[in-house]
């Protein structure tokens, strides 16, 4: 009983639900803060993304005449409760430990692959064109980039699994526990080509310049948010916000996990997730135009490939 | 909801007004001054929390550009109804508000309030961006008494 | 990696916005916005009402004199009637606050009166002639002259001014 409470807590409030959903808007407006300074703006006030979901949250919801109504009010719904579940898989050392059961990598890493089936459903039910185009864009780049990411998570569960005696560890915690062991992964050159490649991920599955193509608001309209309005637009933001959350925290829990007990451990993580969304994010988008679907089909099938390749092949012959 | 003391939520929400363009037979001229108040750091329309948006679906205030000309007139009356409650709306340009160069033109239906309920005029041939930004604060300053 | 020193610069140096909503905005000097009119100096030639491409200026009859009427939400900024305007009464101001609600779309209109005159030599009603074209029409002549002048209609003025004894001016 206790156990499934627990659980329960770790998905809705802490570190899934809620701790998840304040980071991940926190996240968001420094980053926006940041890409604004970058550009030599001034930017909107931190708390913009909050201001956003208040507003709407008070705003009317409109369901299209020629959408599937079902599926498209509720599979927002779908996708903000996977990413919570995620979200409760990430490790924050010293603070909160997953159970065995759910620290699992291939777990969290299907899991992830679920925001985009939520959007290619929503695309998809909404029955715009637009919407059916951001669906096939996004079947493609997710095509693109899943297969290069899973050699990079694979290599890294090998490194830890041979580490400790056995072929390959997907668990979450002994990720993280050899890494503190054995020092950071960020800090050894041989596991760069997997970082790398997760580099190439994180805006991709975050929905970013250059890889915004199935969300290109000035090309398809925002794709498959097009027809959102109000509250379930706020659950799609949501849903993106959390899950700004569970790829940050995972590329800390594979890359450079540790820190200190109690309230510092939180500030740590939420330090090292903003400065990983603040380098792996904003810079590149601020820097970066927006790729074409097929360079962009290209372009994770060559570099990103042949990096996760390469890792696969570093572990392997190193252990 | 009183103008004068709006609630909490209402204060919160005022903050975050996304913007939507609508080009209803517009030169582009009033269309480029918009984008300046976006792209341009010298105008920087984010830090009022404003945002462009791509869907008519997600706009608080629609900003309309153009002396809306008898082939636009009914795509943009279907847009404006795309456009979830409650919106304000406001016409840049002499265009929208009057016709300007094009008034008593065959080609055109306008001007705009004939068909749409607008809040706030911004003039101009075009307005400039600091204009705009200006007729844009005003527009919030409604938005906050209704939503 | 071109882009690195860019937007490293770009953060050192800070943000270039104006402090426009909540401060002063930069106006340039020879900025055209709002158009001024002045009644005193206005010949109600009418040149102005013609040359509007935006037709925003218009003439009205009343009984004593015609009402000028410039609409602020028709103007284009053109400055076509600055530029015709031989007595200067249009000007173009930097005033581009313009941005209203609705309820006062028809409020912003630039309105005034130019009344007729009456000769003082013959007593008919007549046009007003305002100084600067005046100014222009007889170079030379003293400030007192051209009031002199002014107050009289344009044939009693030709009849002043030809020379009496036949021969040059």
């Amino acid at each position: 009983m206790s156990d499934s409470l627990s659980l329960l807590f770790a998905v809705l409030v802490f570190p899934g639900g809620l701790f998840a959903l304040v980071l991940g808007l926190a996240i968001k407006g420094v980053d926006r803060r940041v890409a604004a300074r970058l550009q030599r703006r001034v930017g909107p006030p931190l708390l913009q993304p909050f201001f956003d979901l208040i507003k709407l949250s008070r705003k009317e919801t409109m369901v299209p005449a020629q959408a599937s109504a079902f599926i498209f009010r509720w599979v927002p719904l779908v996708g903000l409760s996977a990413m919570a579940l995620a979200a409760a898989m990430i490790p924050i050392n010293g603070v909160y430990q997953p159970s065995t059961e759910l620290g699992d990598l291939l777990a969290l890493f299907y899991l992830l692959a679920v925001p985009a089936v939520v959007l290619m459903l929503a695309g998809s039910a909404s029955g715009s064109p637009f919407g059916a185009i951001g669906f096939s864009r996004e079947m493609a780049i997710m095509l693109a980039y899943e297969g290069p990411v899973l050699l990079a998570l694979l290599s890294v569960a090998i490194r830890v699994g041979v580490g400790e005696g056995h072929l390959i560890s997907l668990s979450l915690s002994d990720i993280v526990a050899y890494q503190i062991a054995h020092g950071p992964f960020l800090l050894d050159p041989w596991m760069w080509p997997a970082l790398l490649t997760f580099l190439c991920f994180f805006p991709a599955n975050l929905g970013v310049l250059p890889f915004d193509i199935p969300e290109a608001e000035t090309e398809v309209l925002e794709g498959p948010l097009l027809e959102y309005s109000g509250p379930s637009l706020g659950l799609f933001k949501m849903m993106s916000a959390v899950k700004c959350v569970v790829v940050l925290g995972l590329g800390i829990t594979l890359f450079l996990p540790g820190g200190p007990d109690g309230i510092a451990g939180l500030l740590v993580f939420a330090v090292k997730c903003t400065v990983l969304a603040v380098l792996g994010v904003t810079v590149v988008r601020t820097a970066m135009g927006r790729m074409r679907i097929d360079q962009a089909f290209y372009f994770f099938l060559k570099w990103p490939a042949a990096l996760g390749i390469a890792s696969l092949v570093i572990v392997l012959a190193r252990s | 909801m009183n103008a004068q003391n709006p609630s909490l939520l209402s204060r919160l929400s005022s903050k975050s007004p996304w913007l939507y363009r609508i080009n209803a037979g517009s030169c582009n001229g009033c269309d480029v001054e918009l984008a300046t108040t976006a792209i341009i750091p010298r105008y920087d329309v984010e830090r009022l929390g404003c945002q462009y948006c791509g869907s008519p679906k997600h706009a608080d205030i629609v900003l309309i550009t153009g002396p809306l000309t008898i082939r636009v007139k009914d795509k943009v009356l279907r847009l404006y109804e795309e456009i979830p409650d409650p919106k304000v709306t406001v016409a840049v340009g002499v265009c929208p508000i009057s016709g300007g160069v094009f008034r008593d033109s065959y080609a055109i239906a306008g001007p705009l309030d004939n068909f749409i309920p607008v809040d706030i005029n911004i003039p101009g041939c075009p307005p400039r961006p600091q204009a705009i930004i200006e007729g844009i604060a005003k527009a919030i300053a409604i938005w906050q008494s209704r939503i | 990696m071109w882009f690195l020193p860019v937007l490293i610069r770009n953060l050192l140096k800070g943000p270039s916005t104006e402090a426009f909503p909540f401060g002063e905005a930069m106006t340039p000097k020879k900025m055209r916005a709002r158009i001024a009119f002045d009644p005193e100096s206005c010949a109600l030639c009418r040149v102005c009402a013609r040359i509007c491409p935006a037709g925003a200026i218009q003439f009205e009859k009343r009984p004593d004199g015609l009402e000028f009427n410039l609409w602020h939400n028709s103007c284009v900024f053109c400055g076509l009637c600055t530029l015709y305007c031989e007595s200067e009464g249009l000007h173009a101001t930097g005033d581009w606050h313009l941005s209203h609600p609705q309820s006062e779309k028809y409020d912003l209109v630039e309105k005034a009166t130019v009344k007729f005159q009456k000769c003082s030599k013959c007593g008919k009603q007549k046009m007003p002639a305002p100084l600067p074209l005046m100014a222009k029409l007889y170079p030379g002549l003293s400030a007192d002259e051209i009031e002199r002048l002014r107050a009289m209609c344009p044939q009693c003025r030709k009849a002043e001014t030809a020379p009496q004894d036949g021969g040059t001016q």
